[in-house]
């Protein structure tokens, strides 16, 4: 019985943590949630480094976004197709006075 | 809705998800260890759940821009 007890004690702390942090709840409490994760993870790794006595590597720091990478493609491409006509009336014109040019 | 307010919408949606996913797991494991004999079900059991309640958050998110939102006027 003190058993049985203390296993619904351990479950039901763990139950009423999650949802005292608001873990089950809507998007928006789950995603401050996540951010307040985030800004609490390097101190408490820091913390435990210097428990432990060791020093982890350095993070390596990646310089490519996918977010911001996400739509270069096609953002990249209709750019391209939309100076196209004064690209092409530019090369046009360089290349009739190189020709010009030549024939003088 | 706008494209910029869709983003955040999936955003939240994706950091939802991962959050509900620890939180099944998490629970499924203590629930598994503490009552079930360390069972793989109680386990599986959790992620689904905190994927459903992430698959319905996410749903709700993305449908309460074209649902009418009302509010009752209390009585004076």
């Amino acid at each position: 019985m003190p058993l049985f007890a203390t296993k619904l004690t351990l479950a039901g702390g763990a139950l009423y943590v999650a949802y005292d942090s608001g873990l089950l709840g809507n998007g928006k409490e789950g995603s401050v949630a996540l951010g307040r994760a985030k800004d609490a993870f390097p101190p408490a790794v820091e913390e435990w480094m210097k428990y432990f006595g060791f020093q982890l590597p350095a993070t390596p720091k990646i310089e490519f976004s996918p977010l911001d990478a996400w739509n270069s493609g096609v953002q990249k491409s209709f750019h391209a197709l939309s100076v196209a006509p004064s690209t092409a009336s530019d090369y046009t014109k360089q290349g009739l006075q190189y020709v010009k040019d030549l024939t003088k | 809705m706008s494209e910029k307010e869709l983003g955040q919408k999936w955003d939240r949606c994706l950091a939802d998800s991962a959050i509900k996913f620890g939180t099944g797991l998490g629970l499924g494991i203590v629930f598994s260890v503490v009552f079930f004999k360390r069972r793989t079900w109680p386990i599986v059991f959790g992620t689904g759940l905190g994927l459903g309640m992430a698959y319905s958050n996410c749903q709700n998110d993305l449908k309460s821009h074209y649902v009418l939102h009302s509010k009752v006027a209390k009585e004076q």
